[in-house]
């Protein structure tokens, strides 16, 4: 191996590697090697692609949805304070992953037996979703979270697919009129679009239309002036019954005359307004999905930190 | 005093907060609603740099940055004038910015603690001092002269090493704090032998367990260190004898050296990381010391926070100075990214599209007045903002005039007409007895009052209701008679379709309006009306006599709601009508509703639903958009921003 001296020249160097040098057998097994793992370090470990089921989480100002996220997100990472952040009114919407402990269970894994080993690598890679948070405030509602909603739901691509709403209420103050008939009119809509949606994947093809479930997370429970689950539940269906009755007797929008008028489907559940309305009746005919839960983001004292959320969080595990 | 300081996300979580005070949410909850969602307060920069907003009896100042999408909110009394809460927001946002820069891009930056207090409270402390030169300055060193020797001649065991380990921890963020926490209190009562001392340890040391032994600790800390740092401050303009007041301190009975080693450290102010575990070696073989460094830390953290603080404003200078040089360069650049998209948008970009865009909306009708005001939103919400890709900034700008259009437009609370009158005619609870729903219509003359009522009547006749129509125009010959035409053809189609009844109240001319008002509610209620329409008069807004009878009518017919009847013919004018009517009913009433007539007549141009609902911040209910009965519309926002902007 004398000719390492020939470093200087380019014809030097292209023979040095070419023979049985060892640097150069040095280099080119780590090139060889090292390359392809760089490249997936690259591209796999900063875009992680992001979890592909999308949750949305809707309701009137002040019913604590950014409140419920941003309890997710702590419960979600290690490195967070275990305790209840202060949440404000909100301006914009926010879209973010979190993940579902290892306990609760998803409906992916329904059939497997408990003693599945795979079960227990999502105990060290928990199930991730992402949640949007959207703002509650009137004015806000349309260009946030409605149009976020039927975007959604209509989406063809599979990253931005939604798979439930959370509609969040707050019980503590649903027995005041005023609030009752904000969030019922609100979950109104939100049905409304959910049936339009339902109805037209049934119309333009028969295959199976990806249902969209709602959950009405009654939140608020450890508060002393909380309704129960079930009572929020016959308020919400009075009230969305009146709702509907109004709104078949009520006025066309201006917009009406520009397009063709198509009034059946601007009516929530069955077409005839003479029906009492309920969720169960809204699932029979329409098969959108409505569960009211209960539960409380700020818990109690002594309780585990985001306890209260536990149920929702089955939920969204049915759902995955 | 500052009551509390939060700062806060657009998206609502609170990252910071510190109260003296306990502020309810409601007060932040409502200055986010009335001037950020609503826009209900004109945002006047009259002599402070930032906006001032009052909510009970607090006021508060904030700032937003853009770039983070925070708001810095400050809320102290309003019996109170602090003038240095303006400096306050500026030096906080930008150490909070400065410090958490990469916490705050990262994904996780609404769950990550932020350990900020200290540099708020040495904040706080200098500009309250700065602001209130205080007198006592050199008695307040003294006094810490006097107290260091004592604490550290008189005690025997360690003293609190707890100060620099908590402030170390803290710079380490979250998990540390727990532990040096839990580390302090066993070491400190078994030294405590005289009584001074006892005193000063406590301070430290009480409260051992909980977390709130940092807060003390710290505000200990802070006293003294708002002291030194003041000082420090203070001097630093004058001459550099810093230094040496430091070095007389100490050398009470302890060698220079001591002080040596303190101003090492202070010089590599940001390097903090690397220093603070020095200097903790440094403390752990002799006690000495430890007074030094309990300053010197403290010292510390004033230095950084200057020089961030110069640092920032240093950075500033630069690009104003950049901006002349590199001008050349920059124009062609931002050319190009027009066309490319993502160019952070400046005023001098916006200055063209946005008259441009001023002009447009001049055209489609809308009031000078609120076309500015909605350009200046437009203007305060893209200065900054990088464009999207291949987006060039009349797109950009575009966008957001529409969504700012659309915000304007979209009521709070939806109107459900048919649901109200429900509630009020049969009520659920047993305590409300069944009154009729009284809705009473007023506007300048001529604008289709009574035109609207009818049709209003019309729509509430479809829905089965008893409806009575009160004449209270009893000023206008031939509007009674109007009037009665109306009910007469209103009662035939009634007949004919069978749905409602619909009668006439009428008292002839020269009567007052408010009692004839009274007297046909009140006869509605006798007769089980459901609905009772009353009209009034038309007068003009600027006609003070005329529109002081409104207050009185007001409170004698008790409307559930006031609907106000505006042509979508009038110009500027409109802000002034809706503005007047508004204010006419008295503290505590206002008009619940626009009806804009006559939208068939003018097209496109329907600026004048933007002019009215600016002036007021009251929403459109109905549209009159024809001349038949049921020519009326609820509004459509996607409708009238589309036609805006077409």
């Amino acid at each position: 191996m004398e000719s390492h001296a020939d470093w200087r020249s380019i014809g030097g160097i292209a023979t040095s590697l070419l023979d049985g040098n060892p640097i150069a057998i040095a280099i080119t097994a780590f090139v060889a090697f090292g390359l392809p793992i760089l490249l997936h370090l690259i591209f796999y470990q900063t875009v992680a692609s992001p979890p592909s089921s999308n949750f949305l989480l809707l309701g009137p100002s002040g019913a604590g949805k950014t409140a419920l996220l941003s309890l997710l997100e702590a419960k979600s990472s290690p490195l967070a304070k275990k305790q209840t952040q202060l949440t404000h009114t909100s301006q914009t919407s926010i879209l973010t992953t979190v993940s579902l402990p290892a306990s609760v269970p998803t409906a992916s894994n329904r059939y497997r037996s408990a003693n599945d080993p795979s079960l227990k690598d999502t105990s060290r890679n928990p199930v991730k979703y992402r949640v949007r948070d959207t703002p509650g405030h009137g004015k806000l509602r349309g260009p946030h979270g409605i149009s976020q909603l039927s975007s959604m739901s209509d989406s063809k691509d599979s990253k931005s697919k939604l798979r439930g709403v959370i509609f969040t209420v707050d019980t503590a103050a649903l027995s005041d009129v005023e609030v009752l008939r904000d969030t019922a009119s609100y979950l109104y809509d939100v049905l409304l679009i959910l049936q339009k949606r339902a109805l037209n994947k049934g119309k333009s093809s028969l295959k199976v239309a990806s249902e969209i479930p709602i959950l009405v997370a009654a939140n608020k429970q450890d508060l002393f002036t909380a309704l129960p689950p079930g009572s929020v539940l016959e308020k919400l269906e009075a009230e969305i019954d009146k709702i509907r009755k109004s709104k078949s007797k009520s006025l066309m929008d201006a917009s009406v005359d520009a397009s063709m008028g198509d009034g059946d489907d601007d009516i929530l559940g069955s077409s005839d307004a003479q029906d009492t309305f309920s969720f169960k009746l809204l699932e029979d005919e329409v098969g959108v999905r409505v569960d009211v839960v209960g539960g409380a983001v700020k818990g109690d004292e002594g309780s585990d930190f985001g306890s209260g959320v536990r149920k929702w969080e089955e939920w969204v595990g049915q759902c995955l | 005093m500052l009551e509390a300081f939060e700062i806060l996300t657009t998206s609502g979580v609170v990252l910071w907060s510190k109260s003296y005070a306990p502020v309810g949410a409601h007060v932040v909850n409502s200055l986010i609603n009335d001037v950020f969602i609503e826009e209900k307060v004109q945002i006047q920069a009259a002599n402070a740099v930032y906006p001032v907003y009052k909510k009970e009896k607090y006021t508060l100042k904030w700032k937003r940055v853009k770039e983070f999408n925070l708001i810095f909110v400050a809320v102290y009394q309003s019996l109170l004038h602090l003038g240095w809460i303006d400096k306050l927001l500026d030096n906080i946002s930008t150490l909070f910015i400065d410090i958490y820069k990469d916490q705050l891009r990262s994904t996780r930056a609404r769950v990550v603690e932020y350990p900020f207090d200290r540099y708020f409270e040495q904040q706080v402390r200098e500009l309250e001092d700065n602001s209130a030169p205080i007198n006592s300055e050199g008695v307040v060193t003294s006094a810490e002269q006097k107290k260091d020797p004592l604490v550290s001649s008189e005690h025997g065991g360690p003293p609190p090493p707890s100060v620099p380990g908590l402030l170390q921890a803290q710079r380490h963020a979250a998990p540390g704090v727990a532990t040096s926490d839990e580390g302090t209190p066993p070491q400190t009562p078994d030294t405590s032998r005289s009584t001074t001392p006892v005193a000063s340890q406590i301070l430290t040391a009480r409260g051992g367990p909980g977390g709130r032994v940092s807060r003390r600790a710290r505000k200990a800390a802070n006293a003294s260190a708002n002291v030194s740092s003041g000082d420090e401050s203070i001097r630093k303009g004058k001459t550099p004898k810093g230094g040496k007041k430091m070095r007389k301190w100490d050398a009470d009975g302890y060698a220079d050296e001591d002080d040596g080693t303190v101003l090492d450290y202070s010089a590599p102010a940001d390097g903090d990381e690397a220093a603070a575990p020095a200097v903790e070696a440094v403390a752990q073989d002799s006690w000495g010391h430890r007074t030094g460094k309990g300053q010197f830390v403290l010292k510390d953290l004033g230095d950084e926070v200057h020089s961030i603080l110069e640092n920032a404003d240093s950075e500033k200078a630069k690009n104003t100075s950049t901006g002349l040089v590199g001008s050349g360069f920059n124009a062609i650049g931002g050319l190009f990214r027009n066309i490319v998209g993502g160019k952070v948008l400046t005023e001098s970009d916006l200055e063209k599209p946005l008259k441009a865009m001023e002009d447009h909306l001049l055209k489609k009708n809308v009031a000078r007045e609120a076309a500015v005001r909605l350009c200046d939103g437009v203007q305060r919400e893209l200065v900054g903002k990088k464009t999207g890709n291949f987006q060039s900034v009349d797109a950009a700008l575009r966008l957001a005039m529409e969504s700012s259009l659309r915000k304007i437009l979209t009521p709070t609370s939806s109107l459900d007409l048919l649901r109200e009158i429900d509630t009020v005619t049969s009520p659920t609870s047993k305590q409300q007895s069944p009154r009729p729903y009284v809705i009473s219509i007023v506007g300048v003359n001529g604008v289709g009052k009574s035109t609207n009522l009818g049709k209003i009547c019309y729509f509430l006749l479809q829905n089965n209701y008893r409806v009575l129509i009160a004449a209270c125009d009893t000023f206008r010959s031939g509007a009674v008679e109007q009037l009665r035409v109306h009910a007469r053809n209103l009662k035939e189609l009634s007949v004919r379709e069978n749905v409602g009844q619909v009668e006439l109240y009428e008292k002839g001319y020269g009567k007052d309006a408010a009692n004839v008002a009274k007297d046909a509610v009140e006869y509605g209620a006798a007769n089980k009306f459901d609905v009772v329409l009353i009209d009034t008069a038309g007068r003009r807004h600027n006609d003070q006599r005329l529109m002081s009878s409104l207050e009185k009518f007001g409170k004698f017919a008790k409307p559930d709601k006031i609907f106000m009847v505006g042509e979508a013919l009038v110009g500027t004018d409109s802000v002034m009508q809706a503005r007047n009517f508004n204010q006419a009913f008295g503290t505590g009433r206002n008009l619940d509703g626009f009806i804009i007539s006559k939208c068939d007549t003018v097209g496109d141009m329907v600026g004048t639903l933007v002019s009215m609902v600016h002036a007021t911040g009251i929403p459109i209910v109905f549209l009159g958009v024809g001349q038949h009965y049921g020519d009326l519309r609820g509004l459509s926002v996607p409708w009238a921003v589309s036609l805006l902007m077409k």
